[in-house]
């Protein structure tokens, strides 16, 4: 046990330095660390407990998503059938609880003709895998009725896409720079974890992501400032008023509008938008560039309705709903309503970063002013000062000068090696985090307890000093991984079921358990065979 | 040079009869679950937003803060039932003042809100906050906002539970592995003693039980294993060592072997520990006050329960004693 052959002792010396010089960084300033090689630049990250920051837990409502596959499926099917030559259908309807469309025929005879173009629906969900689930499963209930349900596949890509597309707007609205270090990440089915360090307001983010800034320049209908539509104005609840293919949205200012269901012109159409001033009023408005296919589209719009009014919808309320007053085909204008800047900065913001697929629900949130953050890193810092000073104090106190340093050499060691490999793993320390190495700095020194004591008996049992140490070192080795391979079962276990700042804790006690077993059964024994070849000393200091 | 080394006032033989205390210290034992299960179901626990759902605000005043005026302005915002409580800050804060701990209970996700609920709590709360106390201006003055809707608890307390649980059962897996069966039942059992009374004592002091603590627990089960396995491994040695010693004499003679490492070792943690709980600030304070009593009740259910148990189990000799080496190496 205490022959160190001489690649082992390079081997050892070898991680040692390694770990150094991941850990040094840390504790250089930011101008110096620059030059390091970039290997050799990464310090540990902090926790947004740490450095405050917030942190988010958006979920995503997945069923509206799946009600609007659903919806859109049946306008499919039913324009299949219109355009089919003879193919009358009495109802199609959505079965939301199964995921189903619903199709009745109004003739028996038509069966196998509609089955067929129901099948020819359903397409492969990915055409670039080999998978070959299709979109939707067509069953035959009767002569007359039809099922065609979006299958399980389906409604997995349709959920992955959604929450895909989440992210990218979220990016887009609460970094439009793409400046600041945050965090994205899908978490479970429906869930998307957001962290964003050092946030000053997050009141401001909450905003942009309460709101799926779904736009829509719809024609009101003509008849619109008639009864029906005060009437529903005053009662919203009376939507059996609004006439099929029209919509009833209230304004912003109160009152309300049947207008068009169908449009073209929606939010993918901006190519741009900013905000300013209007010309004459000097009040803030929101400016926009339709790209060119839209900038056509509402052109020929705008020609064929001069005199009518269109309104602008933002998520089911109108902001505006002005007249037109001669056709509009540069593909550029503004929005006005009632905006302060600061609601016209956000909008236009908003309407560039594109709309959200699905409405977002903050379920967790956790936020930590720079305030705090820097209270917690002192009180860690102190609290793990005095008890490394405490912890170095007592093992030189109970092993003496020489035992207790190889003691105490293996312990600082300990600690750099941790910050080392937190650094190289670009792994996240945060306030439990900061316990985890408060513990383990307790804790480190238990191998070397064992080991030393161990040798103690031995000696006392009347072997020679290299002998004592010798057995001391091979049979504690059973117990020191046995003790110690059970802590690190808890520890992952932790890492694995845990979430968010506990982890932390779970990486640096892991990390601090093998670090500590490393240390003393090697680092520390290294020493000790160093020692005992220099001194040979004839009896033991402890 | 001449050396201190106090380690040798510790005897090398200590003949502690640690095993003909084990009558009373099962007494003692049984006696604190019964209190700590009585204790559990009657009192319960103090748990934090992450097990109840609901909202938590730290705020600074800028001052010392008028806590009367702002309960009135929390009850007034329509929370009667929230908790307001002045809180001083650790001696290396940055504050110079108290600051205030709003707690709301959980709101009801109704049709209208929906999971938003907690949310909006927190906006109404602020918002009154900034309209009605001087020194609170909104965002700047917040120390930490948290926020945890029904669903997300419902799960963090499965989710504790379930690690909690799946640690015991793998610890006992490794020990079986390891050791005889006996080994693995005696140690698990003195797990559930330990985290069975680190509960009791979470809800006698009714210290808030959030996340963090669960981790105490792990840690505790981490801790209170180490130093079982470490007698355990004695005593695996011990038996070989002296086939004719009754093994009630070998247990106690593997315990004494042990005794210096386990004061040592236990005395290194706590001054660690002692260090976290007075220095290392508020949000650290519950988590370490777990794990100073998780080393005192591992380190006795090693000596007291774990150890014993081999004899209530009863050991069998010479059966799976010769692996110890062989296995590591």
């Amino acid at each position: 046990m205490l022959f160190f052959s001489k690649w082992k002792i390079t081997l050892i010396l070898g991680a040692l330095m390694l770990g150094f010089f991941f850990a040094l960084p840390n504790a250089l300033p930011a101008d110096t660390r620059a030059k390091m090689p970039g290997m050799f630049q990464r310090t540990i990250n902090l926790g947004l407990d740490l450095q405050g920051g917030a942190h988010m837990l958006l979920e995503v409502d997945l069923t509206s998503v799946l009600e609007q596959a659903l919806e859109n499926e049946k306008e499919t099917i039913r324009q299949e059938f219109r355009e089919a030559d003879r193919l009358r259908t009495e109802t199609i309807r959505v079965d939301s609880e199964n995921d189903a469309v619903i199709v009745r025929l109004r003739d028996a005879a038509d069966s196998d003709r509609a089955f067929a173009l129901l099948r020819d629906l359903s397409k492969p969900v990915d055409p670039t895998s080999i998978s070959q689930d299709k979109t939707t499963r067509v069953e035959k209930l009767s002569e007359k009725d039809f099922r065609v349900t979006i299958t399980e596949a389906n409604i997995a890509d349709i959920q992955k896409r959604t929450i895909a597309q989440s992210m990218n707007v979220l990016r887009r609205r609460i970094d439009p720079q793409g400046t600041t270090e945050m965090t994205i990440a899908p978490e479970g089915d429906d869930r998307i974890l957001l962290q964003i360090p050092g946030a000053k307001n997050v009141d401001d983010i909450k905003s942009v992501i309460n709101k799926t800034a779904n736009l829509s320049f719809n024609m009101v209908r003509k008849e619109s400032n008639n009864e029906a539509a005060m009437e529903l104005a005053r009662r919203p609840g009376s939507l059996s008023k609004v006439p099929p293919g029209a919509a009833f949205y209230p304004e912003e200012q109160g009152g309300g509008l049947i207008v068009e269901r169908r449009t073209k012109i929606t939010g993918e159409c901006l190519k741009t938008s900013s905000e300013g001033l209007h010309p004459e009023g000097n009040y803030p408005i929101v400016n926009f560039t339709f790209n060119i296919r839209c900038a056509r589209l509402f052109g020929d719009l705008t020609q064929k309705n001069i005199g009518q009014r269109f309104a602008v919808v933002l998520d089911g309320v109108i902001i505006t709903a002005p007249r037109i007053n001669g056709a509009i085909t540069g593909g550029s204008g503004f929005i006005e309503g009632s905006f302060t800047l600061e609601s016209a900065r956000e909008l236009s913001l908003l309407l560039n970063a594109g709309a959200l697929p699905a409405k977002l629900v903050i379920v967790e949130e956790r936020t930590v002013g720079p305030g705090l953050g820097q209270d917690s890193i002192n009180a860690g810092k102190i609290a793990s000062m005095i008890g490394l000073a405490g912890v170095g104090l007592f093992m030189w106190l109970s092993y003496g000068l020489r035992f207790g340093t190889i003691a105490n050499i293996a312990l600082t060691t300990n600690i750099i090696l941790i910050a080392g490999a937190l650094s190289l793993m670009g792994s996240t320390l945060t306030l439990p985090g900061i316990a985890g190495i408060i513990l383990t700095i307790g804790m480190a020194v238990d191998a070397n307890v064992l080991i030393f004591e161990r040798i103690r008996e031995e000696a006392h049992l009347g072997r020679p000093p290299v002998n004592a140490i010798e057995t001391g070192y091979r049979r504690s080795l059973a117990p020191i991984l046995d003790a110690n391979i059970t802590t690190l079962i808890a520890a992952v276990t932790l890492y694995f079921v845990g979430s968010g700042p506990v982890r932390g804790f779970a990486v640096t006690l892991a990390i601090g358990i093998v670090m500590s077993v490393f240390t003393a059964v090697v680092v520390a024994r290294l020493i000790t065979a160093t020692w005992l070849r220099r001194k040979r000393p004839k009896t033991l200091p402890i | 040079m001449k050396d201190i080394s106090l380690v040798k006032i510790l005897p090398i033989e200590p003949k502690v009869p640690f095993i003909s205390m084990r009558k009373i210290a099962a007494v003692l034992s049984v006696l604190a679950i019964i209190a700590s299960i009585f204790l559990f179901t009657q009192r319960g626990l103090n748990y934090g937003i992450d097990f109840t759902g609901g909202t938590v605000i730290e705020i600074d005043t800028g001052s010392e803060p008028d806590l009367a005026k702002i309960r009135t302005v929390i009850s007034d915002a329509g929370f009667p039932g929230a908790s307001v409580q002045g809180i001083a800050p650790d001696a290396s804060s940055t504050l110079d003042h108290d600051y205030v701990r709003i707690g709301i209970p959980l709101q009801p996700e109704t049709e209208e809100t929906g999971a938003q609920a907690q949310q909006i709590a927190m906006k109404t709360a602020q918002d009154a906050l900034v309209a009605n106390i001087d020194g609170f201006d909104g965002p700047q003055d917040i120390r930490s906002q948290e926020a945890v809707g029904s669903a997300v608890s419902g799960e963090l307390r499965t989710k504790g539970a379930l690690a909690v649980g799946l640690a015991l059962l793998m610890v006992l897996a490794y020990i079986w592995f390891r050791f005889e069966w006996q080994f693995g039942l005696g140690a698990v059992i003195a797990l559930f003693h330990d985290v069975i009374l680190t509960i009791g004592v979470f809800s006698l002091t009714q210290i808030e039980f959030n996340l963090s603590i669960i981790a105490a627990i792990l840690t505790i089960v981490g801790y209170s294993l180490n130093d079982t396995v470490i007698v355990y491994d004695r005593i695996r040695e011990n038996l070989r060592k002296y086939k004719k010693m009754p093994l009630p004499e070998v247990l106690n003679l593997s315990i004494n072997d042990t005794l210096s490492r386990t004061i040592l070792t236990s005395m290194t943690t706590l001054l660690a520990l002692v260090s976290l709980y007075i220095l290392g600030g508020e949000g650290l304070r519950g988590f370490s006050f777990a794990m100073i009593w998780g080393v005192f009740v591992g380190t006795y259910s090693s000596i007291f329960v774990a150890s014993p148990l081999l004899l209530l189990l009863k050991l069998k000799r010479g059966v799976n004693t010769g692996n110890t080496d062989a296995a590591v190496a």
